[in-house]
């Protein structure tokens, strides 16, 4: 007897449909599973045994094979084990062909019978092309984001088979009511003093600028980059879907209500991997920091710190918002829309915070820099310094303007960008800054002169146009460009200390 | 060795000697000071019949030992002619002690060098010289002093002495060269092929070119670390006056100060701002040590020297003056590095209003940026 289940597994970000073929005939008593199963995919014989068993069904005492279709996929993870399981009884005839026609079943089932959730389970369920999908509990929110099927969850074989059946109802899903509150990002107002670096972070926000802080330890470049995200808008229904699909293949846990509706910060020590950044690594490709990190802040604290090879294979996917992983025998394309802030101390030192103070030797202070290739400090279209808060702001000075307020000003400034097509200022080719950030009169002559004393080059003028045009934004102008925009822009876009010292001289 | 060997030079022996590895100025002097020629104590050496002072090969128990066996082993595949030859056609001129070239400031010095090696015109070494040193990672403020000092003194008539290191030494021979009324003077601590740090070298040229570069080590010699401090020993040697622009705490020029005053030869100090890292050492100077004279400009150094600026330079200012909503700002700068944070804070003005002002300051020479500070400059030029 023969018996068909949908279910799906994961490569990358995406699923992939799997069809469980289960035959049980006449023949030695044996198990085996074929159609490229993974290692934990394989051991699902000996779980699937036990949980039928100790669900009080019976294991068939004949052959049986079950084949996971289509057999050129690799199948990964323990998520094919319910359907193994049900594929397994329906041959056996002890659960009829019928309740499981237009059926899909996704999780990993224990020794006792209960069913668990596995990652990517929007994913895998956007995968299915039937009409009910079954799950563990635990992934029964964010399934229901697919939004194409009737999502159904059990927590053991046994309530499953007898939901299935028609003997007991199936248990309701949670609902959105009863999710606890999102907890609030850290807020602006504590951070006293600090105009510079504060008022970086709101363009920032409003522009998608990647931003670079350079200050001593201590000086509060984390607390800054921390707070960012609360004065970015939430995401919209697709960006929020993209992030939920990464997330959930990642195994992030996601917020209550599942969708992921407020930007991601990410901030990985720098000791982490390539693999861990970019993504990639094992059977199934998982996604990296930087895909987690998609529609949202990637923040590299101690920047110079991390491996050579992990910074400058950023500046693809910074450059064209997805990361291409490709491996022998698969690819597959990640999303990677992150902004990126960085954190260094000025030198390794710590001391080079002002001119003059370093005390690092020649020798120390090139092998720091050369971590920072020209190009990656290139794409920071903001870099400050950040100084330590003056000790009068830090004791009983007023609180700082709120993240709410500042948050205003950016979704205005947010809206104007929409008008030219883009979501960020900083998305604009530089073909249409032409027409959307025209400069005004006497302001072109103002950019030769920087241009010829050096202080701009060509590419770092269109960087230059981008932050103005933020900037006019914000000051709820628009353009055309004043020369005080482009002016800010420069002050706020500084050469890192570390290169300043090793070309001092 | 064949029948041309025994007739080279004694400068070529003495080359031969300094570049074997370790064999320091002071191994040198008393190589030399045990044997009538040079090819004799280059026989020594290969034989391993020298021991060095102990001072001179610091290190462990056994040290020594080794270090004369690595010369025993080296000397006797050595290519005296050919390590000569290389010399010659690189046009680096060579200059033995005891003989009628030898500079006149290393005749009476306490460590004087066994062999000197030059480009450029040795003959330039006369009449009065300043050395100016201090840090590589000097500010704005200790680059413009430095840079002011030797163009100044230059236009005096009177050769600056530098080491061509980064920072202040290489402000002011920049600064000598701005003006190039009188030769600038250099030591290094390499081979006069190893350009260190490599970004000096048309600085480096210039030098030669207009003045001299002195070194102690033959050609191919690496800049190592130790050769720095007996570098500092002829700066002192060479100059009249040392003059300390900028210094930390601890600091190379701290020793060229020691090395001066062992010498008899007076030291100045320019003074910085109390809290600057950078002017410690400086300000530490002027404070613990009498004899040590306050340099605040060319004018100081001739004066302490005893000598009358022979053509005082009019002071002329180039720079169109700022506006008056700019000379605020530039007055809330002052003379040490400030950021736009501090400067918002000191003025009360907005984030775009100072923005502008500063770039107007810098296009006119004004303020200087650096790593995201501004530093006022004292004069353009630098």
């Amino acid at each position: 007897m023969l018996a068909t289940i949908a279910s799906a597994t994961l490569l990358g970000v995406t699923g992939t449909p799997v069809r469980v073929e289960v035959h049980v005939s006449a023949g030695l008593p044996g198990f085996s599973i074929v159609g490229q199963p993974d290692a934990p995919c394989r051991e699902a014989r000996d779980r699937v045994r036990a949980a039928i068993l100790s669900s009080g069904l019976s294991w068939p005492n004949r052959r049986v094979t079950v084949n996971l279709a289509p057999s050129g996929v690799r199948k990964a993870g323990a998520g094919l084990d319910l359907a193994i399981a049900i594929g397994l009884l329906v041959a056996d005839q002890q659960v009829p062909a019928a309740v499981v026609a237009q059926v899909g079943f996704i999780g990993e089932v224990g020794l006792d019978g209960s069913i668990r959730p596995v990652p990517g389970a929007l994913p895998l369920v956007d995968a299915l092309d039937v009409e009910t999908v079954v799950l563990a509990p635990g992934s029964a929110v964010e399934a229901q984001l697919a939004g194409r099927h009737v999502i159904r969850s059990a927590a053991s074989m046994r309530d499953l088979l007898a939901s299935l059946t028609g003997d007991q109802p199936w248990p309701p899903l949670p609902s959105p009511d009863d999710l606890p509150p999102w907890s609030e990002p850290a807020d602006l107002a504590d951070v006293r003093g600090q105009p510079v670096p504060r008022f970086a972070l709101e363009v920032a926000a409003a522009g998608g600028h990647h931003l670079l802080m350079s200050g001593p330890p201590g000086s509060g470049k984390t607390m800054l980059a921390q707070r960012l995200p609360g004065l970015l808008p939430l995401l919209d229904h697709d960006d929020a879907l993209e992030t939920t699909r990464v997330h959930s293949a990642a195994g992030v846990p996601l917020p209550p209500g599942g969708l992921v509706r407020r930007p991601p910060f990410r901030a990985p020590h720098h000791g982490a991997s390539s693999v861990a950044i970019i993504g990639g690594g094992g059977a199934y490709l998982q996604p990296g920091e930087i895909s987690i990190a998609t529609n949202g802040v990637l923040f590299l604290d101690e920047l110079a710190e991390f491996n050579v090879e992990v910074l400058d294979s950023l500046r693809q996917p910074l450059e064209e918002g997805v990361v291409r992983v490709a491996r022998a025998s698969h690819r597959t394309t990640f999303p990677a829309r992150f902004q990126l802030v960085g954190a260094m101390n000025p030198c390794p030192c710590g001391d080079g915070g002002s001119p003059g103070g370093c005390r690092c030797s020649e020798h120390a202070l090139a092998r720091y820099v050369r971590r920072l290739s020209g190009p990656l400090v290139d794409r920071f279209d903001l870099r400050v310094p950040v100084t330590r808060p003056d000790p009068r702001h830090v004791v009983g000075g007023e609180p700082g303007e709120s993240s709410a307020s500042v948050a205003e000003r950016v979704v205005a400034a947010r809206a104007r960008a929409a008008e030219r097509g883009v979501r960020c200022n900083a998305l604009l080719r530089s073909a249409e800054l032409e027409q959307h950030a025209p400069l005004a009169a006497g302001v072109a002559e103002r950019l030769e002169s920087m241009l010829r004393d050096n202080r701009l080059s060509a590419r770092g003028l269109q960087r230059v146009r981008r932050v103005a045009l933020t900037l006019a934004d914000l000051a709820d102008e628009g353009p055309p460009l004043r020369a005080e925009h482009l002016d800010t822009a420069v002050s706020l876009r500084t050469e890192p200390m570390a290169t300043a010292l090793r070309l001092a001289g | 060795m064949t029948s041309s060997d025994t007739e080279l030079p004694p400068e070529a022996w003495v080359t031969a000697l300094a570049s074997l590895d370790g064999m320091g100025p002071s191994s040198l002097r008393a190589l030399l000071a045990q044997h009538e020629t040079a090819d004799e104590a280059w026989r020594t050496v290969r034989r391993g019949g020298f021991s060095p002072p102990p001072s001179a090969v610091p290190g462990p128990p056994g040290r020594a030992e080794r270090v004369v066996a690595a010369w025993a082993t080296t000397a006797a595949t050595f290519d005296v002619a050919g390590c000569w030859q290389r010399h010659v056609e690189a046009g680096i001129g060579i200059v033995l002690r005891g003989t009628a070239s030898y500079p006149a400031a290393f005749v009476d010095d306490p460590l004087p060098p066994s062999i000197l090696f030059h480009l450029g015109d040795p003959d330039v070494v006369v009449g009065t010289r300043v050395a100016i040193v201090g840090t590589r990672d000097c500010t704005r403020y200790g680059y413009d002093l430095a840079f002011e000092m030797a163009r100044d003194l230059s236009t005096a008539g009177i050769s600056v002495v530098s080491g061509l290191a980064l920072g202040i030494d290489s402000a002011a021979h920049a600064g000598a060269l701005d003006a190039d009324l009188a030769p600038p003077i250099a030591v290094v601590g390499s081979g006069l092929d190893v350009v260190y740090p490599r970004r000096n070298g048309p600085l480096w040229r210039r030098v030669a070119a207009r003045g001299v570069v002195w070194s102690e080590y033959p050609l191919g010699s690496p800049a190592v670390a130790w050769h720095f401090p007996s570098r500092n020993r002829l700066i002192a040697a060479l100059a009249d006056v040392v003059v300390v622009v900028e210094s930390h705490g601890k600091g190379g020029a701290l020793l060229t100060a020691d090395d001066a005053e062992q010498r008899g030869r007076p030291v100045m100090a320019v003074p910085g701002p109390v809290h600057s890292p950078s002017s410690v050492g400086c300000n530490e100077l002027l404070a613990q040590s009498p004899a040590t004279a306050m340099a605040r400009n060319a004018t100081d150094v001739l004066v302490a020297i005893g000598l009358q600026s022979r053509s005082q330079r009019p002071s002329t200012e180039r720079r169109p003056s700022p506006a008056p909503d700019d000379r605020v700002v530039l007055d809330a700068l002052g003379w040490q590095p400030a950021t736009l944070d501090h400067l918002l804070l000191r003025t009360g003005r907005s984030i775009p209003e100072l923005a502008s002002a500063l770039v107007r300051l810098e296009h006119d020479g004004w303020v200087a940026p650096r790593g995201g500070w501004y530093e006022r400059v004292a004069k353009p030029g630098g």
